[in-house]
């Protein structure tokens, strides 16, 4: 019988890329770091992949988005057409934002522009094998990055299904029970019912997990769930705009974030990576700020390739009204602005 | 290059976990200083070039920062200009005394009597 050990599973990679010498860095480098859990494949062109797959079930292909005569593109697409589970990543050294909305839509699950120093390799190695090591649980586990938990629990309610959401973050867990498409049930610190589904779903961070339904210990909850949702938002908006919006922590009791008196949101905008708008509050010129998130996720990039200090993380803005905090990431594009209070007689 | 710009930065932008800095003329001068190797002095005049070559796109009449901080995973890279074209950049490790100072340098830099 065969013994369960701890030893990380082996992964097949598989790179396309029509420079040998990328290639040849790619087997360098990635060889280093995946330290012997990666066995690379190296391919130069659509169809030695194409042999290679015949022959050696992947894990992951990693396409270049610019190859001659079969595009990256269009291989992408047929990869998933004859292997609908090998995850596909599409890198380039052209990033547009045409190109990241094809190879994308062409089931790319990453978008990723080629590293250009050894800490661009790191992340890179990170990310693929994070995507690698992803799987489903049993029931299903959140991705926080494609969807919200809001819009989980309204999928759970159109499917009339029954399961629990459970909601965590370094301060609390919290459990919304799901039953035949109706809420039945919320917990969370010392709350329980309407009050404790408000606070979940206000809670400014964290992951959730959506795991197979029991029984709640009561049911606390009744009513329209499209009801139940609106009202959740409306309390959400109030709290957003009532609260610091950078980190605040939660008391674990009360789910309640501390109010501060000293600051107030003054916009806050929300965007996919692509740039569409997730959510949006306050905002004056909502494509104009999200042509600026974009070029500030160009500028970043450019940025990040001279200075030695690794991945961008976010742009802090000092304003004469208060200051701003701009993240941009291959899947998100965030803004958010603090007003200073007025000055008091 | 003013003299008292240099020295402005000669003696005051080194606290610990400084990795490098920078001052930029309206003109285009730049005069640089790398506190450490990770950050050679080529390297901060292209980074001061980079943030000025699209400081214009993230400025716009709603959105007018005295200062910009870019956080990256191991350090920050704080710019402030000024309106009579000066820009200063400062090179830091995050967690570092440098990243206190961040604040005050600025707002010095913010009412130098800076020449030409």
């Amino acid at each position: 019988m065969a013994t369960p050990t701890n030893q990380p599973t082996v992964r097949q990679v598989l790179f396309v890329d029509d420079e040998p010498d990328f290639l040849g860095v790619v087997q360098d480098i990635f060889g280093s770091l995946s330290a012997g859990h990666w066995v690379l494949h190296c391919a130069s062109s659509a169809d030695a992949a194409l042999e290679m797959l015949k022959h050696q079930k992947m894990d992951l292909a990693v396409v270049d988005a610019n190859m001659p005569l079969l595009d990256g593109i269009q291989f992408l697409a047929l990869l998933g057409r004859r292997y609908p589970e090998l995850k596909k990543v599409s890198l380039t050294a052209f990033a547009t934002e045409d190109r990241r909305t094809d190879c994308l839509a062409a089931g790319a699950e990453l978008f990723i522009e080629k590293p250009h120093s050894m800490e661009g390799y790191k992340s890179v190695h990170a990310m693929l094998d994070d995507l690698m090591n992803w799987a489903p649980q049993q029931g299903f586990q959140g991705m926080l990055r494609r969807v919200g938990l809001q819009d989980v629990i309204q999928m759970e309610c159109l499917g009339r299904n029954s399961s629990v959401v459970e909601i965590y973050n370094e301060h609390v867990l919290g459990r919304i029970y799901i039953e035949d498409g109706s809420i039945i049930h919320a917990a969370g610190g010392d709350l329980t019912g309407e009050r404790a589904l408000q606070r979940l779903l206000a809670l400014p961070g964290g992951s959730f997990e959506l795991a197979p339904f029991e029984s709640p210990p009561e049911k606390t909850i009744s009513g329209p769930w499209e009801f139940l949702l609106m009202e959740a938002a409306r309390v959400r908006d109030e709290t957003a705009s009532q609260n610091v919006s950078v980190a605040p922590e939660v008391d674990p009791q009360t789910l309640v974030t501390p109010v501060a008196a000293t600051v107030a949101v003054a916009e806050t905008l929300i965007c996919s990576g692509l740039g569409k708008v997730l959510y949006e509050a306050d905002c004056v010129d909502v494509p104009g700020r999200v042509q600026w998130l974009k070029q500030l996720a160009r500028h970043a990039a450019q940025l990040a390739q001279i200075a030695p200090l690794g991945q961008f993380d976010r742009l802090e803005l000092q304003l004469d009204y208060g200051r701003a905090i701009a993240q941009a990431r291959p899947d998100r594009l965030v803004y958010v602005a603090v007003a200073k209070p007025p000055a008091r007689p | 290059m003013s003299k008292s710009a240099q020295q402005w930065l000669a003696n005051r932008a080194s606290p610990s976990g400084m990795l490098a800095c920078g001052l930029r003329r309206a003109d285009g001068v730049v005069i640089c200083h790398s506190r450490e190797d990770i950050c050679p002095l080529e390297k901060m005049e292209r980074i001061l070039r980079q943030f000025e070559s699209v400081r214009a796109a993230l400025v716009s009449d709603q959105l007018v920062p005295r200062w910009w901080t870019w956080t990256f995973e191991q350090g920050q890279i704080r710019f402030v200009a000024r309106s009579d074209g000066w820009l200063l950049g400062l090179v830091v490790r995050l967690d570092s005394e440098a990243m206190t100072q961040l604040d005050p340098l600025s707002n010095e830099f913010l009412s130098l009597e800076l020449g030409n």
